[in-house]
């Protein structure tokens, strides 16, 4: 006869393992005194050109570093490293997001010590980086307008996730037809906290108020280390 | 695909506890999934099946309990599954609702054939415990 089973009480959390790196990554980063910002889009939504105007408003400012993630090939990375920036690429292979692992795996590579701002590029997808915490203090999700108004809807774990939402390519808004209010109601609808700046990273129409904020949120933490130490 | 990693998750904490209490087999793995996270179960399931080879969850059945989403008004103090898709914002203050469950991804129990009363299958176990873990 089969004996019962036996019944054993678990309780964890499955991302437990993800979740004790991203601490572990959090307490060094906090240690450097640096504020680091996941930034997670869609693919095409224009990371990598708001990083580039990003980092060109905060030339000779700020110490500023970038780890790249993509599936394949370093060209995000060489993007960053034509404008002066230090840059690391971690390509996933067929991994849809980063984890906490993958940036404690480069951070052993990529020393971050004297920085004022690390930016991790996550790999361009709506849905499974919002699951894997990376030790991050600032979450920004970038949304094209291009996408349509409906996309915080769509996915609203993504972008409930988030601090800041930028809202990129305003330039194309009348060329695809996009209700500019339309799209920040929606973002709201799923994150009534965040955020948000509508800009266009290519023309750079909005980007100051953008990389006002980021630069005045790290000069706060900063200071805030510096009073602490 | 996600799910992958969520899966090997899966089965890696079933693998510690069961071999921490000298199971032999583990039969059912009970799971707590919110409603508002990015797992698909049917995608999560597909993954399971994949990632259980070559451990003592090999023949396991993931039980997966869907959690609802519940949002709560702090200032009409009601609690409901959220109105118009995923709406955080009260249909009658308007003020930002606090998720108060839906975001669950958790094993909650893990069933066992434990070792004493099976002795004779302990071939079997030792063939399991000699795979490599992920």
């Amino acid at each position: 006869m089969q004996p019962a089973p036996e019944r054993i009480s678990v309780q964890a959390n499955v991302l437990n393992a993800n979740q004790q790196t991203a601490i572990a990554n959090r307490e060094l980063f906090a240690r450097e005194g640096l504020i680091v910002m996941n930034l997670m889009s869609a693919p095409g939504a224009g990371k990598t050109t708001l990083l580039e105007g990003t980092l060109k408003a905060f030339r000779g400012q700020m110490r500023v570093a970038v780890i790249e993630g993509d599936l394949q090939t370093d060209l995000d990375a060489q993007r960053i490293k034509a404008l002066g920036v230090r840059a690391h690429q971690i390509t996933t292979g067929t991994v849809c997001h980063l984890d906490a692992r993958m940036i404690a795996r480069a951070l052993e590579a990529f020393p971050v010590s004297g920085l004022d701002l690390l930016i991790i590029e996550n790999v361009g997808n709506l849905i499974c980086p919002a699951s894997f915490d990376l030790g991050e203090s600032l979450r920004v999700v970038v949304c094209s307008v291009a996408e349509g108004p409906e996309k915080p809807k769509k996915y609203p774990v993504m972008f409930n996730k988030a601090n800041v939402v930028l809202v990129n390519k305003i330039d194309l808004a009348d060329a695809s037809g996009v209700d500019l209010t339309e799209l920040e109601r929606n973002i709201r609808e799923v994150n009534p906290t965040a955020t948000i700046f509508s800009l266009s990273a290519r023309t750079g129409e909005g980007l100051d108020a953008w990389t006002n904020w980021l630069q005045n949120a790290v000069q706060t933490r900063v200071q805030t280390a510096l009073a602490s130490a | 695909m996600h799910e992958i990693s969520i899966a090997e998750s899966i089965v890696q904490i079933a693998e510690t506890k069961a071999r921490e209490q000298k199971a032999r087999l583990v039969q059912v793995i009970k799971l707590r999934l919110g409603k508002f996270t990015t797992i698909v179960p049917e995608a999560l399931q597909f993954a399971f099946e994949i990632c259980r080879e070559g451990t003592l969850s090999h023949a396991a059945r993931l039980d997966i309990e869907r959690i609802p989403m519940i949002v709560r008004c702090a200032v009409c103090d009601s609690s409901t599954e959220p109105m118009c898709g995923v709406c955080l914002i009260c249909s009658e203050c308007g003020f930002p609702l606090e998720i108060i469950s839906g975001e669950e991804l958790e094993i909650e129990y893990i069933e066992v054939d434990s070792e004493q009363e099976v002795s004779q299958c302990n071939q079997h176990q030792n063939e399991f415990q000699s795979r490599p873990m992920y």
